[in-house]
């Protein structure tokens, strides 16, 4: 019993980085009706970027990483929509799946090509803290990525219903001619949604590498799918549906990682998702009707 | 001579995962599940010629049974959504089949060696064309006579009446439903016969690298699956022949010269055509 405590509690808190990255699909969808592929492999390629920061300053605190990898989602992102969404027109939507398919291709062979496969170690903080009580212990590396995930969500919301830009991407987002004949740039709030998810999606690599260990190109596959799987399971497009489902998510395969081994793990996310689209196809906090 | 009638083969091979995918997209479909198929149908052409000794024709015919029996299961509940749901929804189906086969141990002794498929290993010495004998010029024709096959079935049902079913939910759901087509039939069974040839297609793949294993269906080869229809357009099944063609023939061999930079440039030229033509090659003419 205490086992399982334990499995459900480390895997909820990692299960807010799979909250990030599905929030990340999610608002982009939600924004343009498309989905971005190449979003976890950007995620991861942001982390790889403030690993950088190493090279320039051996010495630098974990903090610096975590910051240059934020830096440089925010800067992955916006390329990715320059590249595979700006000249594409809004009509062909298997123009748009197609062409962030290559880019998670490009990005995933950039990476492998600049660290020549090797996987590579990622600076943590407060692995060494561990808060106990009794048997049950809390890792403080996964309390600090539960920490930072929460405030980045809360960053966002702020971000999405406080200010004029959260506004005019909601706006967007529920009628977007509409929205541009209240003059609206639409482009503008495009490529902003794509830094901001870059922003979230770098943090979410960089915390997912220093929780891990490693970071190793082989993470970007298994991310897109399990981000995919927690967007489509908290509702397309609905950001609080991401966060529950990231968490319900991360738990889940926790335990079964326990139970059934780390190989087998993700074969019963795949089932959860079936599950869901057998019996709620519209996910936990299905958006209302509306776009597609 | 044999390096290019292997190139031929791999050509075959990769014309029947297109054209699985190609009836999957004539109904509006975008499947990421084909090479989750491609990969059950491996496995079992696999383990019945090696474990159970078939003759590699029947192997064939219950490896195509085996992918349609799978591509009819997953159907029901993956058509429930549609769009980019469903997009998700086989891209997690096919990882599934891969994570399945990375964990499927299966292995009698044969002789001196244990055969059989080994987890992460991957499933080696799926000999059934050396021990019989088989040159790889015949391979080649054996295997581009099930090409030719498969696509003279698909050009009669583009032909026929399921043709015209077909392209009309993909043409607009709401006005084939209204004129009286069941639209979860047509599409699980689009998927079905996808599922089929899929299966049958995984089966030769086996039977020609005779080593298989999980790595080798990934998400990449799911994406070739849907981009040889999609960048030879959907108007016959020529396109999409001649779309294998080109990337297999040009891009993937006749690249070979640049060493590690080719799967760079493959990412970049994924990209760099669909901002050039976002509708593909052949089949940008629509009709209005």
């Amino acid at each position: 019993m205490l086992d399982f405590l334990q499995a459900v509690s480390d895997g909820v808190l990692f299960g807010a980085t799979y909250a990030l990255i599905g929030i990340g699909f999610t608002l982009v969808f939600g924004v343009m009706h498309k989905i971005n592929m190449a979003y976890a492999a950007a995620s991861i390629g942001g982390a790889y970027a403030g690993l950088l920061v190493l090279k320039v300053m051996a010495a630098a605190p974990p903090a610096l990483v975590f910051l240059g990898a934020f830096a440089a989602g925010g800067l992955l992102g916006w390329m990715v929509y320059l590249t595979c969404f700006h000249f594409i027109p809004l009509s062909s939507p298997l123009a748009t799946l197609m062409s962030t398919v290559g880019m998670l291709l490009l990005i995933d062979e950039v990476i492998v090509h600049v660290t020549q496969g090797m996987p590579q170690s990622y600076p943590a903080m407060f692995d060494d803290v561990m808060l106990r009580a009794g048997e049950f212990t809390l890792r403080g590396d996964l309390l600090l990525v539960f920490g930072v995930a929460v405030v980045c969500m809360a960053a966002l919301m702020l971000l999405l219903y406080r200010t004029r830009l959260g506004l005019a991407t909601r706006a967007v987002s529920q009628q977007p001619v509409a929205a541009r004949l209240c003059g609206i740039r639409l482009e503008q709030v495009n490529a902003t949604t794509f830094v901001v998810t870059g922003l979230l999606g770098g943090i979410a690599g960089a915390l997912i590498g220093a929780s891990v260990g490693t970071l190793s190109p082989l993470l970007t596959t298994p991310l897109t799918v399990k981000g995919l799987i927690v967007t489509v399971i908290g509702g397309l497009g609905s950001i609080p549906g991401a966060i529950v489902a990231g968490l319900l998510v991360g738990g889940f395969e926790n335990v079964f990682q326990l139970y059934r081994g780390v190989t087998e793990r993700d074969l019963y996310v795949m089932l959860l998702l079936f599950v869901f689209l057998v019996f709620r196809p519209g996910g936990i906090f299905a958006a209302k009707s509306g776009g597609d | 001579m044999d390096f290019y009638f292997g190139l031929v083969q791999i050509i075959g091979v990769h014309t029947l995962l297109g054209l699985s995918a190609y009836i999957v997209l004539l109904t509006g479909q975008v499947s990421l599940a084909q090479a989750g198929f491609f990969a059950v149908g491996a496995y079992a052409a696999g383990m019945l010629t090696v474990l159970a000794g078939w003759h590699l024709v029947p192997a064939l015919g219950a490896s195509a049974v085996c992918g349609a029996g799978v591509a009819c299961a997953v159907g029901f509940p993956a058509l429930r959504v549609k769009g980019l749901m469903l997009v998700i929804a086989t891209l997690a189906f096919g990882e599934g089949v891969r994570l399945f086969f990375f964990n499927f141990d299966y292995q009698i002794a044969k002789g001196e060696i244990k055969v059989g498929p080994l987890g992460g290993e991957g499933f080696r010495q799926i000999r059934f064309f050396p021990e019989n004998g088989w040159t790889t010029g015949e391979v080649m024709v054996f295997i581009w006579s099930i090409v030719a096959a498969a696509m003279a079935l698909l050009w009669w049902f583009d032909r026929s009446r399921y043709g015209s079913v077909l392209r009309a939910v993909g043409e607009d759901e709401l006005a084939a439903q209204s004129v009286g087509i069941n639209l979860t039939a047509v599409k699980v069974s689009a998927m079905t016969v996808g599922g089929a040839i899929a299966g049958v297609g995984g089966g030769l793949y086996a039977h020609y690298t005779t080593h298989i294993e999980h790595a080798s269906f990934n998400i990449l080869l799911a994406t070739f699956a849907i981009a040889y229809p999609i960048v030879g357009g959907l108007r016959n099944v020529f396109g999409t022949v001649l779309a294998v063609i080109f990337v297999q023939g040009f891009l993937i061999e006749g690249l070979r010269f640049l060493g590690d930079w080719r799967n760079l440039l493959f990412g970049a030229l994924i990209v760099l055509a669909m901002n050039l033509r976002p509708s593909g090659f052949l089949g940008a003419r629509r009709r209005a």
